[in-house]
């Protein structure tokens, strides 16, 4: 819309204003560029205090100022593509003609990226976490450019499938190896959004315990859109009988599953492959192969799962809810695929060991989505320093929610949203609200989260974003 | 002009500066930067986490860097707090002092530090300050921040060879404190005997505004703690406070038309002093003050501004200068840290001159410290088209 005004006698003073500079990097940046100029080595600075290494160098750390100006250390020349883009338009003060592509590169041995040129790819074959290596200018100009661009790196062996840092990217059916992360020390990314999840029922919470507990896919259609109105990203559903029985049939889970992604098809569904007490594995894998949700638990340790009086210690019902490795690895092997990504199921440090064994296969695709579950009778109660324990044990490119049974709910959802995690509430893990009255619906409880998250200063995560931090395809 | 009491007492508990050099190759500038930081977080005896917001500070596009305060946060511990960049010309250095004393006055935050810094060796001045000028009248023909007129107006008034010779008077005296402080830039060690000399041959840059008279380009950072009442008094054993300041622009310095004798050349430095000392009833500022720390870009302006500052009349300006009052020991000590014409780090000038007053007050300033002692000191701030910043600095929280 162009604007209609008188223009005549109205001058206009042209004019071009030149702005010559110096810089002084200062000592560390100059040994820094001096020695890529005669090395050929990338260093970096190491803090003794946090452990973090930073690239480019600097003098003091920016958490509290510890001088970190002497503790230099030697990079490799080559890393890891944290993200990246494509410049499509052409400069005078660009360093290449466009298209070309600019790249967050963190280099092994360092902690925080830094931008560089990356070239000898086709561009639409540019991917995060691609591993890559520097190539060095023949004739130097004693800036960044002395190291000319990077290239890929030809010695990536679990490069194309690991992925994480960037979630659109990644694709639940291709598979890596997880590997043991350096120990965060307990700091908490409190910063990402966090993934609240509704576990709408279980395979065992019944209506004459809490009316509110869906059995026919019509209440999980409207129970899983309350939810999803409340804040909640993600459902995870085990499908119900009119008379409350857990079940294994395909078209009655189809049904169910299908109900709530007509009724709400932003929400992500996450079927259970566990279903219900006294399953054979077939009837447990051949439904997530038939529906192919985006995504379904996985459990990973044989266990005692029962019903015990939590007051007197008196066993109602006792079950042994196998797990073994040979299941764990089959349901991954269909996971991977059929496209659905697992939700690993994680009861105690062993059952993450489990996960880290026959991880090595190379039948997880990355990022690792885990869940912390706390309070089974046959699993662990919640305490604050186990879940800390779980966190710092958990392999690189991993996420983790976490869901507790009973009285354990709330307090381990605060502290996983306290450490940077992500939080699973619902009439599954629990018939009331905090203040002890009965929940009007797993949706009652989302909004208990969404609370905490608000106390925290985190931010509820939209399914579009749950998806891209935990590397689902919409489906 | 409508001026209020403070909801709460604000007191100085840290100051750092580093020391003031033409060049510093050894550091970028958020390293420079740090260092100020760090000297005044040692001088308080506090941390990073202490500090509850930061207010940045410098002349805009001096460095040729557009919003420094944004990567300058690795030497200002900015990182994850509140921030603020403040950028008012040459007194940027005077209104981040005014804005932390607001900021912690409202009861907005306890502690704020106050960090002006300039590394004009990698800049461009003249290209930063041409911006500033309007592009039809003024842009072709700006020459920086360089003028001779008030030259030419007090050899009018007092004739060539007093006006000449208490110019250079001032610069000289200025030297002398100067040698003092380990932190100035230059110090020649100039002497008496050698006003003539000087009067004589040193280089003209504009009119009669010679080479040895104007202030130089300086790489520095000076660096401010300012707390509230109980706080100040809780980590500080000599909290130096805010009394008061004030801010006049009068816009006087592009007067297309010319001089009119109906209409004269206000004085914004003149109705500055005038405002604040009626408001806290201050009667005669020259008996009042102990120090003044006036930001001097030039001797020939400094000696003008005396008389405006201390609402002096005629010659008496002149006969402070002269008469060497204006030194460290005389009846009013002017500039005991060096001035400005030592050094002019341009967004930390103005608040240098805020913490070495307070230095005064504390008695901290080493050997450039006045002998008697300091109660009451008042500090200058002056920017390119002649706005003016006072602030009142005082020992005791008595008035």
């Amino acid at each position: 819309m162009s604007l209609e005004y008188d223009k005549k006698d109205c001058f206009i003073v042209e004019g071009k204003l030149a702005l010559p500079y110096t810089y002084f990097p200062g000592r560390l940046g100059s040994k820094f560029i001096t020695t890529i100029r005669d090395k050929k080595i990338i260093m970096g600075v190491n803090c003794p205090k946090c452990k973090k290494v930073y690239v480019p160098p600097r003098q003091v750390c920016e958490k509290d100022f510890t001088d970190i100006r002497d503790n230099w250390v030697e990079l490799q020349n080559t890393g890891e593509v944290v993200n990246f883009t494509v410049v499509r338009y052409d400069d005078r003060h660009l360093p290449r003609k466009a298209p070309f592509v600019l790249a967050l590169i963190k280099l092994d041995g360092a902690d925080s990226p830094f931008m560089h040129i990356l070239e000898e790819i086709d561009i639409s074959e540019v991917k995060a976490g691609m591993r890559v290596e520097a190539v060095f200018a023949k004739e130097t100009t004693n800036t960044i450019l002395d190291i000319d661009h990077f290239k890929p790196s030809k010695v990536a062996k679990i490069s194309m499938s690991d992925r994480s840092g960037s979630a659109g990217s990644c694709d639940p059916g291709v598979g890596s190896v997880p590997h043991m992360k350096k120990q965060s020390g307990g700091r908490g990314d409190m910063y990402n959004k966090v993934i609240i999840t509704a576990a709408l029922t279980g395979a065992a919470t019944m209506k004459n315990q809490n009316e509110n507990v869906p059995y026919e896919p019509e209440e999980f259609a409207n129970e899983a859109y309350k939810c999803y109105k409340a804040g909640a990203a993600m459902v995870h559903v085990h499908a119900r009988e009119s008379n409350g029985m857990a079940t294994h049939d395909h078209a009655r889970i189809k049904a169910t599953h299908d109900a709530i992604k007509d009724k709400c098809p932003e929400l992500i569904v996450n079927l259970s492959s566990a279903v219900g007490m006294g399953k054979t594995p077939e009837q447990r894998i051949s439904q997530i192969v038939a529906i192919k949700p985006e995504m379904a638990s996985l459990n990973t340790n044989t266990m005692n799962f029962s019903i015990i009086d939590r007051k007197t210690g008196k066993i109602f019902i006792d079950f042994v809810f196998e797990n073994t490795f040979t299941m764990l690895q089959d349901f991954a092997k269909a996971m991977l695929e059929n496209g659905v990504k697992p939700e690993i199921e994680i009861y105690d440090m062993g059952g993450l060991d489990n996960f880290m064994l026959i991880g090595k296969q190379g039948i997880f695709s990355a990022p690792y989505n885990l869940n912390f579950v706390w309070g089974v009778a046959g699993g662990q109660a919640f305490r604050a320093d186990a879940f800390i324990a779980l966190k710092n044990a958990m392999p690189e490119n991993a996420n983790f929610t976490t869901c507790g049974v009973g009285q354990d709910q709330f307090p381990a959802i605060t502290q996983s949203c306290l450490l940077g995690g992500h939080m699973r509430v619902g009439l599954e893990d629990n018939i009331r609200v905090p203040s002890g009255e009965i929940a009007k619906g797993s949706y009652e409880q989302v909004e208990w989260a969404v609370r905490i998250a608000e106390a925290l200063g985190r931010v509820p995560a939209t399914p579009d974003e749950a998806r891209e931090i935990m590397g689902l395809k919409k489906k | 002009m409508s001026h209020r009491k403070k909801n709460r007492n604000v007191g100085i508990i840290g100051i750092g500066q580093t020391r003031f050099s033409s060049h510093r190759e050894d550091v970028n500038q958020p390293e420079m930067i740090h260092e100020a930081v760090s000297a005044a977080l040692k001088d308080a005896g506090l941390a990073m986490k202490d500090i509850d917001c930061i207010v940045h500070g410098n002349m805009e596009l001096f460095e040729m860097v557009h919003q420094p305060d944004c990567w300058h946060t690795l030497g200002t511990g900015a990182y994850g707090k509140e921030s603020f960049r403040i950028t008012t010309g040459g007194t940027v250095g005077a209104t981040l002092s005014c804005a932390a004393d607001n900021l912690v006055a409202s009861g907005m935050y306890d502690i704020v530090m106050a960090i002006g810094f300039e590394k004009l060796q990698e800049g461009h001045t003249t290209g930063g300050i041409t911006n500033m000028a309007d592009p039809l009248w003024f842009r072709n023909l700006q020459t920086g921040a360089l003028t001779g007129s008030k030259a030419y107006d007090m050899i009018s008034e007092f004739g060539e060879e007093r006006a000449k010779k208490a110019s250079v008077m001032y610069r000289i005296i200025m030297d002398k404190h100067a040698v003092k402080n380990p932190m100035a830039h230059r110090a020649f060690g100039l002497e008496f005997e050698q006003l003539d000399d000087l009067v004589r041959t040193s280089p003209k840059l504009v009119g009669d505004l010679k080479l040895i008279e104007m202030c130089s380009q300086s790489d520095g950072a000076c660096v401010v703690i300012f707390a509230e009442e109980k706080t100040a008094k809780k980590i500080s054993k000599k909290p130096v406070w805010i009394r008061d300041h004030i801010t006049v622009h009068r816009e006087e310095t592009f007067i297309l038309f010319g001089y009119d004798e109906k209409h004269p050349v206000p004085m914004t430095h003149r109705f500055a002093a005038e405002n604040l000392y009626k408001r806290n009833n201050i009667k005669e500022p020259l008996e009042y003050f102990d120090v003044f720390e006036m930001y001097d870009p030039a001797s020939w302006w400094a000696v003008d501004w005396i008389r405006d500052f201390f609402q002096l009349k005629d010659d008496e300006h002149l006969k402070l200068v002269e008469n060497k009052e204006i030194m460290i020991g005389g009846k009013m000590p002017i500039n005991p840290s060096g001035g400005v014409i030592a050094s002019n780090p341009i967004g930390a000038t103005a608040l240098v001159r805020i913490a070495e007053a307070a230095l005064q007050i504390r008695g901290d300033a080493g050997d450039h410290q006045i002998p008697t002692e300091v109660k009451h000191a008042l500090a200058s701030g002056f920017g390119g088209t002649m706005w003016t910043v006072l602030t009142m600095l005082e020992k005791d929280l008595n008035w």
